[in-house]
């Protein structure tokens, strides 16, 4: 099966973020794009790296590296772009990726792991690929910014 | 006579245009209306009364301001936006409300023409600090909300916890200057 055909099989986007791989469902994937121009601003939303400036509209861009690895994503050559909802207004962000991204087509399992953003799992040629939820990920690098401020302060 | 060919065909900008002074607190720069801005001074120069306040209850607001028989709470601009501490050698004087805001400099003077929202990806404070994005010489800038350096839940508190001093400021000058 090809997952550029249309095919009754789902498809997913396979990336990495920092050392690991994972995958998100092809419907929510628009567009790959080279390291744009990064502006950063002040503000206290957790996971928000900065913006980017994208055909006249501003993209947030969004480090998964805190809910995934537990800590900030390294320098990244690519960017995903993402459709995120939120309020009932979708919402274009583009998210670090490292590597290349690959389009497949498969099966995804249940998972039943300790992470509560993984909502399946896709066996590729043996390597299991976790597939995420966005937003859960997204909310829990959120917690985990969250958690570590009082830290910081505290030790400041 | 002939209008010369080019300006028929060039389109003509409609899209709506504000002035805007452009400033910087550490290493960020930021966008401010013109309209809101009552008096740009520098810190040395700033003449008036400045009386502490008696219960700083809050970080960013440590003294009153007095000028022209008006008062106005002093908001540290690098405390507002939870940066690092800078050295702040301006003050903006801000129109129809009691706010004045410390900041490093002023960069620039300039003309927005496109005012973007900010995204709803972005969900803390800052909803309140912008009035949304702008892009000035190719660079993505917030542009700063007047009403955002002290909400009024902020105000209320600041006058609750030092009842009338507001006033008193401004009253006392009134009347020195009478004497």
């Amino acid at each position: 099966m090809n997952a550029e055909t249309g095919s009754l099989v789902p498809s997913f986007v396979i990336f990495q973020v920092g050392t690991r791989r994972v995958a998100l469902p092809r419907d929510c994937v628009a567009e790959m794009i080279a390291s744009p121009l990064l502006f950063s601003f002040p503000h206290t939303t957790p996971v928000i790296a900065g913006v980017a400036l994208r055909r006249g509209r501003i993209v947030p861009v969004l480090d998964l590296g805190p809910g995934l690895l537990g800590a900030p994503s390294p320098t990244a050559r690519f960017f995903l772009v993402v459709e995120r909802r939120i309020s009932n207004i979708s919402e274009r962000c583009a998210i670090p990726v490292q590597g290349e991204c690959e389009l497949v087509a498969g099966i995804m399992f249940p998972e039943s792991g300790e992470d509560e953003f993984v909502i399946g799992c896709l066996d590729l040629n043996g390597q299991q690929i976790d597939v995420l939820d966005l937003e859960k990920a997204i909310a829990a690098g959120t917690r985990i910014q969250e958690e570590s401020i009082p830290a910081a302060e505290v030790l400041s | 006579m002939t209008q010369p060919a080019s300006s028929s065909l060039m389109p003509r900008d409609t899209r709506p245009r504000e002035q805007v002074a452009v400033f910087s607190i550490a290493q960020y720069s930021f966008v401010i209306s013109t309209a809101s801005i009552q008096e740009i001074r520098s810190t040395d120069g700033l003449g008036g009364t400045v009386v502490d306040l008696d219960r700083p209850v809050l970080r960013k607001v440590r003294h009153i301001v007095e000028r022209d028989s008006r008062a106005y709470y002093v908001v540290s601009g690098y405390e507002h936006f939870h940066l690092p501490a800078s050295r702040p050698t301006t003050v903006l004087i801000l129109r129809n409300v009691p706010v004045a805001v410390l900041v490093d400099k002023i960069e620039e003077m300039a003309e927005m023409r496109v005012l973007l929202a900010l995204p709803q990806s972005f969900n803390g404070e800052e909803r309140a600090w912008y009035r949304g994005l702008t892009v000035l010489e190719r660079k993505v800038l917030p542009v700063a909300n007047h009403l955002g350096f002290l909400t009024s839940g902020e105000l209320r508190q600041l006058e609750e916890q030092n009842p009338g001093l507001l006033q008193t400021a401004a009253a006392q000058r009134r009347e020195g200057g009478r004497a």
